[in-house]
């Protein structure tokens, strides 16, 4: 699908933005870290499903600042103590992904 | 709280010169913003390079909040003579992620200074630190619906362009050469002097983000791979978001037809008509991104087979080459440009896969957001191709020409094949060179064969020195051998520069080779 624009100059502007903001609205509230780094790979089928799976959030908080074989590891500047606090307990009580 | 463990020490360093040295930097940084002890550093030593984890413990990391107390932590460490590992973002995978080159170096991790601190709209320029992440840019310019795309590298939702541009990461958009389109550097010295580079060194200049070269020597290159400074701020361009953006992919059935690949679009490259960084994947390389399963076709030890590869093309739809590359315009522009795009296909015996037709896979889609900088992990899956985390990039430059691209591919696949690896290839394609990286991938949690990764590797850089091929890039655990690969004049010059800039010899010693 390509996007289309009428006026050449004015197109530039116009038509990127309401293609950008219409592909991007989030679909449910979740855990903003998990939102924002876990879902790219947990979600995705890259690794594996953590979500619905009542993992202990202590394991999350370990494999998240150890990384585990192919998963970085995420460092307290970029996921803070709160906030990994937060995404753990998030994903131990979610329930299984809606699909 | 985890029970305290002995620090590593930096190389020459008392424990108890350290610990004064930690004493003075917690008054500048306050505590919580420095971590010495064990467990808290693992983040920093998760590493997936094929040597041992201790090689490259850190003794202690440091997170400043701002360019004042980088200056204030710099003279603490000059002073005292301790190493020190700046990182940005810090998500270097596979060249040694936030781990420092050499054991007991102290990391400073700038990712809490991750403000925006301009986007001018209408030059098309930012000015970013070195904690801003490209989904954090990607994020900002929606919120403020400004239609301007970066280029990004394909770890973008965790990396960053300040730590990508100072590695010369590259990237999939016209803008993909990250260094050639940054402009402007701010960096901390050694003694914790700050230089602006270019057109920011001039008192009350409005010019830094948008003309490079500055009156004299054109200092941003040697901050660069090197570790002569710690880059605190980064100019970089933006591309202003064309209305019409055409994906596509071509799939080229055999091995050999690299050749003709190359020299069909390396033209189109150079004028422009193509102006991103084509990328001509192996059918490897697609296929853990195409959720194909490596023990499917393969189940034993040893590399894959030839026989095995056609069998995935053949169940998968993947070609042997698969060329991505996207055209930016005008819905005019773009409509007589791919008649040209038309044909070059059909003359090559490609097939020609876009948006519209629905055709691609799951890697198609990757490749087709990144092409638009739109920032994904998709690539993340090389990792289930081998599993066990073990990789490690060997990307040699080729020259954009068809005969050098199969001879490259060729000597690496023999070698890989007889330690057991595959060939997991790419071509990025400059303008006038290609970037071939090739994905050593290894299971990291078998010792054997991590000792097999490395001699691996050891083994291609030497054979393609011999053939007078360097690569752009490299691992921590290659540093020295890269660089020795360069020849004894430049590395004279790099120390000398070292002595002048860094005498105490205290930002990153061994990064790139270069130290003292
Ligand atoms: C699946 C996968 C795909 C990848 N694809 C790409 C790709 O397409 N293109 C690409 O370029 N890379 C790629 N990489 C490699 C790497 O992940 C990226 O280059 C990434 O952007 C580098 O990490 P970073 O941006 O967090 O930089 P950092 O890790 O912060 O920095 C990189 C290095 O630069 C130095 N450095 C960092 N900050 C400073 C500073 N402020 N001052 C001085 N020196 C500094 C340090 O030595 C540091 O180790 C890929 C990796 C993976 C795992």
């Amino acid at each position: 699908m390509h996007s289309t624009a009428r006026t050449i100059l004015a197109g530039f502007v116009l038509v990127c933005t309401q293609a950008a903001v219409a592909a991007d609205q989030p679909v449910e509230v979740r855990d903003p870290t998990y939102a924002k780094v876990c879902s790219y790979c947990h979600d995705k089928g890259i690794g594996p499903a953590i979500v619905g799976r009542q993992l202990p959030t202590v394991y999350i908080e370990n494999v998240v600042r150890h990384g585990f074989r192919a998963m970085p590891s995420f460092r307290p500047t970029e996921i803070d103590n709160a906030a990994l606090a937060s995404v753990a307990r998030w994903v131990s009580e979610s329930a299984a992904a809606k699909k | 709280m985890n029970t305290p463990q002995p620090n590593v020490l930096p190389k020459g360093v008392s424990a108890s010169d350290f610990e004064l040295a930690l004493t003075e930097i917690r008054a500048i940084v306050g505590a919580d913003h420095v971590l010495a002890e064990g467990t808290a550093l693992a983040p920093y030593n998760k590493i997936m390079m094929a040597v041992p984890d201790e090689q490259h413990a850190p003794s202690a990391a440091v997170m400043p909040a701002n360019v004042e107390q980088v200056q204030a932590i710099m003279r603490v460490l000059n002073q005292r003579r301790i190493p020190v590992y700046p990182i940005s973002t810090g998500k270097n995978l596979g060249y040694g992620s936030a781990a420092p080159v050499e054991r007991g170096q102290l990391v400073m991790d700038l990712r809490r200074m991750n403000r925006i601190l301009d986007v001018d709209a209408e030059l098309c320029t930012a000015l970013v630190e070195p904690g801003v992440t490209y989904q954090q840019l990607y994020d900002y310019l929606q919120e403020k619906k400004l239609p301007l795309w970066f280029s990004c590298p394909t770890p973008s939702v965790i990396a960053g362009p300040l730590g990508n541009m100072v590695d010369r990461g590259v990237g999939y958009t016209p803008y993909g050469e990250h260094f050639l389109f940054s402009s402007g550097m701010e960096v901390v010295l050694a003694d914790g002097e700050v230089l602006r580079t270019g057109m920011g060194s001039m008192p009350g200049s409005n010019t830094w983000q948008v003309f490079k070269w500055g009156y004299g020597p054109t200092l941003d290159g040697i901050f660069t791979q090197s570790n002569y400074g710690i880059v605190t701020k980064m100019g970089m361009w933006l591309m202003p978001a064309p209305p019409d953006y055409r994906p596509f992919l071509i799939q080229y059935p055999e091995d050999t037809d690299i050749t003709k690949i190359v020299d069909a679009l390396r033209p189109l490259r150079i004028a422009m008509v193509i102006p991103n960084a084509v990328v001509i994947a192996h059918t490897l390389w697609e296929a853990p991104c195409t959720k194909v399963n490596r023990a499917d076709y393969h189940p034993g030890p040893g590399a894959i087979s030839d026989e095995a590869v056609q069998k995935i093309r053949k169940d998968h739809n993947l070609g042997a080459w698969n060329v991505y590359a996207a055209l930016y315009g005008t819905p005019e522009t773009n409509a007589a440009n791919w008649k040209i795009i038309e044909a070059v296909a059909a003359a090559t015996g490609g097939t020609l896969i876009t948006e519209s037709a629905d055709q691609g896979g799951r890697a198609t889609q990757y490749r087709f957001d990144l092409m638009k900088g739109k920032p994904n992990l998709g690539e993340f899956d090389l990792y289930n191709w081998r599993g066990g985390g073990g990789s490690m990039w060997f990307a040699p430059v080729s020259q954009a020409k068809g005969s050098e691209t199969l001879k490259q591919m060729q000597l690496a696949k023999g070698i890989l094949a007889k330690y057991g690896f595959d060939y997991v290839g790419e071509f990025i394609v400059g303008w006038r060179d290609m970037h071939h990286v090739i994905d050593l991938l290894y299971d990291r949690s078998d010792a054997e064969e991590m000792k097999k990764a490395y001699a691996c590797f050891d083994e291609l850089l030497q054979a393609f020195a011999r053939e007078g091929y360097g690569v752009y890039r490299a691992s921590t655990a290659f540093a020295e051998k890269v660089a020795a690969t360069y020849g004894p004049v430049k590395r004279d010059v790099e120390r000398r520069l070292k002595r002048a800039l860094d005498p105490n010899n205290i930002i990153a010693p061994g990064r790139c080779g270069i130290s003292l």
